[in-house]
């Protein structure tokens, strides 16, 4: 890290350039004109949003653009709101979100040469006022940078966005602006996509030219890092942290070709470098990924930043094919705010719109067919029926669905500008997907089932009593459950095997159904903050898990098991065929940090997440925690603002998390090495 | 078919040896070393172990105990009563095959990362027959050993020949202060060095530094001096007294007593294996 980026990330880590953010009442009147068409109200507002920004230039920024407007009231009054929403399924907040736009195009070309597309259509009309809004900041931005005789500023602001970029300062400045007017169109989980594909043009040129050394790169890199935390507790996604600034660093190019390069390494140095939770890292590799790759990636693992999550080409790319993804698209895969597998300017999918409770309904056939069942199979019938009728209750809920327009962000999706089509109705995919929670803990049901009702001869009325119990009483029982029954995580076909007939069955549930958008439904192993929601609504559950023990967050083995350890676990957790699983949901380790205790163990950890990759594993992240740590910044926040950790498919700062969501980071199993 | 007891089979072993490695703790040790972390490896029949700082002594193992007068004979019955699951049988009897097929399981992992399987302990060699038979069965994995060199010279001289690597703890070399802090002589251990020395299995010497027992510079001299100028030392490692090390005896039922002062920061005097140009490491 050189000096300019020590003193710019102090200054930012003591948050003083909160100090330029206005506290304004903005009036929406202008934006909320009841014979405004809503793509217009958007990019009034977006226009609005912009011009009230205060350009502020930060002690030797290299790379300009600070929030100082946090936020704006929406488009809709109340009541218009409440109108659309008896009509409509809306999805979270109903804004655009979880996107992967295609930045390199317009970083490239330029938003003027967009602009010279646009007739004089209504449509057009507001993407061309939403292009100005942003030219003009970019202006604003310049004189502030010659005000303050920073020439070379000046001088890329100039240049970028109006024009396609030239060098790596200006394509990375390009990308800030575009990024930036995204969340203040109010489009949220704004990603950054495959960062080092669409950044090594401009490098190669400029270290070809002479004109930029590899220090001087690096450096550029990691103020483009810290921009990207500069703000971003201003958009909390579910939870704090949950701000959906991921990039995605190597694997296959549209053409076949392998990905990693020069950028990709230095965007691993600098993240580790800088040690904060923006951008969130995603790793893809394959069975050819060098173990080296894997070492880098477990430096940042060590450091405890709750990623890179690593994606597998292998699996993914044949997965998303299946789906019906064209092959340069599938090989062009990003990552949403989590783990979702989104399409760079192609793709519209809504990858986390509803989840199945893999542990809701085993517990329901449990409850409702165990008197009567004659063996698990009997039980597995009726889950499967269970398991398709969720998820076309699921897909029948999800009627007339409303997004909020968002023409700017238009701009950067497939055919949105020529066919004067917002990309909030659809693009060229328009997938749904679901999460599936609690996968091992409803695999964990049905082998306890199979062991004690019957292999030992357990009476189902026995075990059904206890668990209306809540195992109060029954403490012996609940033992032989919860330590003697075979358990996902360790390597173990007795429990297993259910997983994988489980999410067999899901992802036939999802097949061939079409939503109204004309896209598939893609199934996952993930959770979203559903782990939460779905545990609640559980009683005790025959795996001897008690009335209010949370479900694993993603992919993960239950939390009141004891593990064999990480080898058995990966066994496990890649037996089901996870290509059919895309819309992904991470395996999720947690270490504690003294498996770290010497540079030895970073070529092992390495050598582990290899193996997850070599055995087909869609997805995999390992966090490095300290449970004492974390304990004590229950007790002591202000000591520990800086502790960061994964929580679901994200990572944020433990102490502005809600107590549930530390509590269950706290309880997950923790494994000693 | 030889059977042995095993007190634990760690997976994902990272400081027993290259590449990612399947430790197997062999229970029961001759050797009382005042500083041992695994208290539970000492015995070399089964015993209960207990969770002690969770325990809410509601006593339902005590319920559930079938002789609570006679000392515990490690039946088992009141783990599964433990509300909590703090109970548990440290030492499980397998026959080589079982332990084999179990070991072979990760067979992919050793190949893919250049690991294998270490046996630990307690002292395997105690256990040699077993060990043997069982090394026999896992054909084409790199095996290694963490032993105390406490063994009869036959023994001693086979198990060179079995193992890929041997990793031989010297703890002190002056004998008198070995007998004290082991309560062994260290004759056999330091012939054992030097048969090492001067044979063709790769191994390492590795010292648990304990401070103010070994950690000085006349003891970690003669381990240089032993390690000198072997054909096939990988190295010497050095293993720091850690401050957890007692954390099991009171699972196991025992009182840690140390002589020495647990506290006391080591010293490594990585000179003395310098100037001796013999590869250290500190682990």
């Amino acid at each position: 890290m050189t000096e300019r980026i020590r003193i710019l990330r102090e200054y930012q880590w003591a948050r003083r350039h909160h100090a330029f953010r206005q506290d304004l009442q903005v009036d929406p009147a202008p934006y909320r004109a009841a014979d405004m068409p809503d793509y217009a109200r958007t990019a009034r507002r977006l226009s609005l949003a912009l011009s009230l920004e205060r350009p502020v230039l930060l002690p030797g920024e290299l790379i300009a653009c600070t929030r100082t407007v946090p936020a704006l009231p929406g488009i809709y009054g109340d009541e218009e709101w409440a109108r659309i929403t008896a009509a409509h399924f809306i999805h979270e907040r109903g804004n655009v979100c979880n996107l992967s736009p295609d930045y390199a195009s317009v970083i490239a070309g330029g938003l003027l040469a967009l602009r010279a597309q646009l007739t004089d259509s209504p449509y057009h009309a507001a993407m061309r006022e939403s292009i100005d809004a942003v030219l003009d900041l970019a202006r604003r931005y310049r004189e502030a940078a010659l005000a303050a005789g920073d020439e070379a500023l000046a001088q890329v602001l100039a240049r970028v966005p109006a024009h396609g970029a030239r060098t790596l300062r200006e394509a990375l400045q390009s990308l800030r602006i575009l990024h930036f007017a995204m969340w203040c169109e109010g489009d949220y989980h704004n990603t950054l996509g495959r960062l080092d594909q669409t950044l090594m043009p401009y490098l190669r040129r400029d270290l070809d030219a002479g004109t930029l050394t590899q220090d001087e790169a690096f450096e550029l890199i990691e103020a483009f890092f810290l921009a990207c935390n500069r703000d971003s507790d201003l958009y909390p996604g579910m939870q704090q942290g949950d701000n959906g600034q991921s990039v995605v660093l190597g694997g296959m190019t549209p053409d076949g070709a392998d990905g990693y390069n020069l950028l990709s390494e230095m965007c691993l140095r600098a993240s580790a470098d800088l040690r904060l939770i923006d951008p969130k890292i995603n790793l893809r590799v394959s069975r050819e990924t060098p173990l080296s790759v894997y070492e880098l990636g477990t430096q940042l693992t060590k450091l405890g930043l709750g990623f890179p999550q690593y994606e597998n080409d292998d699996v993914a790319i044949s997965g998303l094919m299946r789906l019906g993804y064209e092959e340069r698209d599938a090989r062009n895969y990003a990552m949403a705010a989590c783990w979702e597998f989104i399409i760079p300017g192609r793709g519209m999918d809504i990858p986390n719109i509803g989840a199945l409770s893999f542990a809701g309904v085993v517990d329901a056939a449990v409850r409702a067919g165990l008197r009567t069942a004659s063996s698990v199979e009997d039980l597995l019938q009726d889950v499967e029926r269970r398991i398709f009728a969720d998820v076309r209750a699921t897909l029948a809920g999800l009627k007339d669905l409303y997004v909020i327009p968002s023409p700017y962000m238009s701009l950067f999706f497939e055919g949105c500008l020529e066919s004067q089509r917002d990309i909030s109705l659809g693009c060229r995919y328009n997938n749904y997907g679901l999460h599936g929670t609690g996968l091992a803990p409803a695999a964990d049901m049905l082998a306890a089932v199979q062991r004690t009702v019957f292999e030992e001869g357990l009476s189902p009325e026995e075990l059904l009593r206890a668990m209306d119990d809540n195992f109060q009483g029954e403490g012996e029982l609940r033992h032989r459950l919860q330590f003697d029954c075979p358990k996902m995580g360790n390597d173990d076909d007795a429990a297993d095997g259910y997983a994988v007939r489980l999410l067999d069955m899901f992802s036939r549930a999802v097949e061939g159904l079409r939503n109204e958008r004309g896209g598939c439904v893609r199934a996952g192993t993930g959770s979203a903050m559903f782990y939460i929601r779905h545990a609640q609504a559980l009683g005790a559950t025959a795996d001897g898990r008690e009335a209010g023990v949370p479900l694993p967050a993603n992919y993960a083995p239950s939390l009141n098991v004891r593990l064999d350890g990480p080898v058995s676990l990966i066994r496990s957790f890649t037996k089901p065929d996870l290509v059919r699983a895309m819309n992904g949901g991470p395996l999720t380790i947690e270490f504690s940090d003294t498996v770290f205790k010497n540079d030895e163990a970073i070529e092992k950890v390495a050598q582990l997440v290899r193996l997850f990759v070599l055995r087909g594993g869609h997805q995999i992240q390992l966090n490095t925690v300290n449970r004492d740590q974390l304990l004590d910044a229950q007790r002591h926040p202000e000591l520990h603002r800086n502790l960061i950790v994964r929580v679901w498919g994200w990572s944020g700062y433990f102490v502005e998390l809600d107590k549930c969501y530390q509590d269950h980071i706290i309880r997950r199993v923790n494994l000693n090495v | 078919m030889e059977q042995g007891t095993v007190f634990d089979i760690k997976e994902f072993a990272v400081y027993d040896g290259p590449g990612v490695r399947t430790t197997v703790f062999m229970k029961g040790c001759p050797l009382r070393c005042q500083w041992c972390h695994n208290p539970e490896g000492l015995s070399p029949r089964p015993q209960l172990m207990v969770s002690t700082a969770s325990c809410t002594h509601c006593g339902a193992c005590r319920a559930a105990c079938p002789h609570p007068d006679a000392p515990c004979d490690a039946c088992g019955a009141c783990i599964s009563h433990c509300p909590l699951g703090l109970r548990r049988l440290a030492g499980k009897r397998w026959t080589s095959e079982a332990l084999a097929a179990r070991l072979l399981r990760d067979r992919d992992l050793y190949a893919q990362s250049g690991g294998g399987v270490t046996f630990s302990g307690g002292e395997p060699l105690m256990q040699w027959p077993f060990v043997r038979e069982t090394l026999a069965r896992l054909p084409g994995v790199h095996t290694a050993v963490e032993t105390s060199g406490y063994a009869s010279d036959a023994v001693f001289e086979e198990a060179m020949r079995a193992f890929s690597l041997v990793m031989l703890d010297v703890k002190l070399t002056d004998p008198e202060r070995h007998r004290h802090f082991t309560g062994v002589d260290n004759a056999p251990i330091l012939r054992h060095a030097r048969m090492l020395a001067a044979g063709d299995t790769p191994f390492i010497l590795r010292v648990p530094l304990i401070p103010g027992v070994n950690d000085c510079e006349s003891h970690l001299a003669a381990v240089a001096e032993l390690a000198r100028g072997a054909a096939r030392l990988v190295r010497v490692e050095l293993l720091p007294y850690h401050q957890t090390a007692g954390a099991k005896y009171e699972m196991a039922g025992m009182a840690y007593r140390p002589e020495f002062d647990t506290a006391q920061p080591v010293q490594t005097h990585l000179d003395v294996f310098e100037r001796a140009g013999v590869p250290v490491r500190v682990l």
